[in-house]
């Protein structure tokens, strides 16, 4: 336990000691803000209330995009710098490891997530803010972001460069999002598609599907509307289980080479 | 600040245990077949060329790695099944020193102590006592990617002995130091051997001689010497090999060397007012006598004759690079048996 205590302060104090940290907190909530500001003045126009939701849903397009650069480094710079055999002969578990790593990234986006909660206080000045929505969708963009870093983690655990770990983040991240958009333009409904003797209608279905279940934003849409999902609860946690299961694995496969 | 040993481990003398162990990676041997004990409060020696499997076996050792075959047990423990209880007793350099170059150096072995459990309270103390012993009194709150390389070097050996671990294990301590940092080094691992176990792998043949009383060579992965620097240089010695110095016509003397009975070979080496020759006995006998009848005979002006002493750095490229070349040199030079603890297969594998 003290292990975990001092691998996540470490972990923390290297963003902060770097100027990735502040690079990445100006620029979140540069776009952010600017965003904000024009989406009330929409708000404003339409003379609709304020959809608070839907600018969570937008931070949360916004933090898949930064996930990258928060979680390249992680394991990718160990590798490279060789740290990694210093670490792993210390009496440090993988999963200690691979935990503190995780923990370090989810902190720091709790960080980054911090004075957004002033525009929900500032949208309550001009207009109605349900604060209960608000709060569980919070709670949706953080579990929906964990499992970004867990994948995120992952990628930097099989790469020993880190560049090439935020490139294949970011690829990831942006699959990520154009998944859903791939589901909404395949044919909806019954899809019949004979060709060579075959249905490949049925395919299609399975793929849309599929691509449905592994959008990741379309799951914590009820909680933006103040519901706290249980099945996309559960489905945060099993992604992030795996991918950290997953990473703790790679760690470890260099005993098996 | 070093706490006694308790008394059941006092009794069990010995640190580490290696039985038959090898490392395979795919398409290649990196350790074949290798045994060897490590005593409570020894220093060794680990020699041998590059890609030997030096560092394989310290991996090895300090459970980065799993060995492919064989036992490895250190202070009574395995590494395959005890890995967390031995590292906490390991202290450990790699070779290539990484290190966190963000960060200060104080708080760079404060965090490695923590990670080692070394308890709060002791904690400041266990720092401050591994910075002192380092020499990084004055460099404590500087950046590590700031440092020199020697200091790095030392950042790397504190971290290695800061929590006071029973068996130091360190991978080229001395790689790229200026001769003073060397010494400094040096003084702080014969510190280090006084009350604890090191075992440290260097190319450096003269550190050795200076600080380890036992040496183990090892080549192409495989353990070829094990023995104390005096033994390893006897054992080598023992064939009989003759230098003497004398002046007078070389290739006439060389001649008459060659003509005597116990001679088996003669090496000339033409200095500008003297000549040296090397001169290898038949059965291994010593040849002083001989030779000394034949200068006497001739009346050569002999400046110097004895028994040829081989340095730990003769003994080394002998067990190291000799073994590979045995096969394809003259006769004429070394028809020398490897006096090698080494299976008879050893020969047939370097060929």
């Amino acid at each position: 336990m003290t292990n975990y205590a001092a691998l996540v302060r470490r972990e923390l104090a290297v963003y902060f000691v770097s100027p990735m940290a502040y690079i990445i907190l100006t620029a979140f909530l540069l776009v952010n803000g600017l965003f904000f500001g024009w989406s009330m003045d929409e708000f404003a126009a339409r003379r609709s209330p304020v959809n608070y939701g839907w600018i969570q849903q937008w931070m949360v397009y916004l933090l898949t995009l930064i996930a990258p650069l928060i979680t390249m480094r992680l394991i990718a710079e160990e590798k490279s710098r060789g740290t990694i055999e210093t670490m792993m002969t210390a009496p440090v578990s993988e999963w200690q490891f691979v935990l503190a790593k995780f923990s370090a990234a989810f902190l720091f986006v709790a960080y980054l997530l911090l004075p957004t909660v002033c525009y929900a206080i500032l949208a309550a000045k001009f207009g109605t803010v349900d604060f209960g929505a608000a709060a569980a969708g919070y709670v949706g963009m953080l579990i929906a972001v964990a499992a970004v870093l867990a994948l995120g983690l992952c990628i930097s655990a099989t790469c020993a460069n880190q560049i090439t770990a935020g490139v294949l983040t970011l690829i990831a991240s942006l699959a990520l999002i154009i998944m859903p958009m791939i589901a909404r333009v395949l044919p909806q409904g019954e899809v019949n598609a004979v060709f060579l003797g075959i249905n490949w209608g049925v395919f299609v279905v399975a793929l849309r599907g599929a691509l449905h279940q592994m959008n990741l934003l379309g799951h914590m849409e009820a909680f933006s509307r103040g519901i706290v999902d249980f099945g996309a609860l559960v489905y945060f946690l099993s992604v992030v289980g795996l991918f950290l299961f997953l990473t703790a694995r790679i760690v470890e496969s260099r005993r098996w080479r | 600040m070093w706490t006694s040993q308790p008394p059941e481990s006092r009794q069990n003398r010995i640190m580490i245990e290696v039985r038959s162990l090898t490392k395979l990676y795919p398409g290649v041997i990196a350790v074949d077949n290798i045994s060897f004990t490590v005593h409570r409060g020894e220093i060794v020696g680990f020699l041998g060329p590059n890609g030997a499997g030096k560092t394989t076996t310290m991996r090895i050792l300090t459970c980065f790695i799993p060995p492919t075959v064989g036992a490895v047990r250190i202070a009574e423990k395995d590494v395959r099944t005890d890995g967390m209880a031995i590292r906490r007793l390991v202290g450990y350099l790699p070779e290539s020193n990484p290190l966190y170059h963000e960060m200060r150096v104080r708080e760079y072995i404060d965090f490695r102590a923590q990670l080692k459990g070394v308890a709060f309270r002791e904690r400041s103390a266990a720092v401050g006592a591994a910075l002192e012993k380092c020499g990084l009194g004055e460099v404590r709150d500087r950046i590590i990617g700031q440092l020199s390389k020697g200091y790095k070097q030392r950042v790397g050996l504190a971290d290695a002995i800061v929590h006071n671990p029973e068996l130091v294990i360190l991978d080229e301590p001395t790689i790229g130091l200026d001769p003073n940092q060397v010494r400094h080094v040096r003084d702080v691992i014969r510190e280090l051997g006084e009350r604890r176990t090191v075992l440290l792998s260097t190319h450096i043949l003269s550190e050795v001689e200076k600080m380890c009383g036992r040496v183990l060579i090892i080549n192409r992965g495989k353990l070829v010497a094990d023995g104390t620097p005096g033994s390893i240089v006897n054992k080598l010695t023992v064939t009989g090999r003759v230098r003497l110095d004398v002046r007078g016509s070389g290739a006439d003397m060389k001649k008459a060397i060659e003509s005597e009975a116990n001679v088996k070979a003669v090496v000339w080496e033409n200095h500008n007012d003297y000549h040296t020759f090397k001169i290898e006995s038949k059965n291994g006998n010593d040849l002083r006598p001989d030779v000394f009848r034949c200068a006497a005979k001739h009346g050569w002006e002999v400046l110097e004759l004895g028994l040829e002493r081989v340095s730990l750095e003769d003994a080394f490229v002998e067990l190291t690079v000799g073994s590979l070349v045995t096969d394809t040199r003259t006769k004429s030079t070394t028809e020398k048996q490897p006096t090698v603890p080494a299976p008879p297969s050893e020969a047939q594998r370097s060929s």
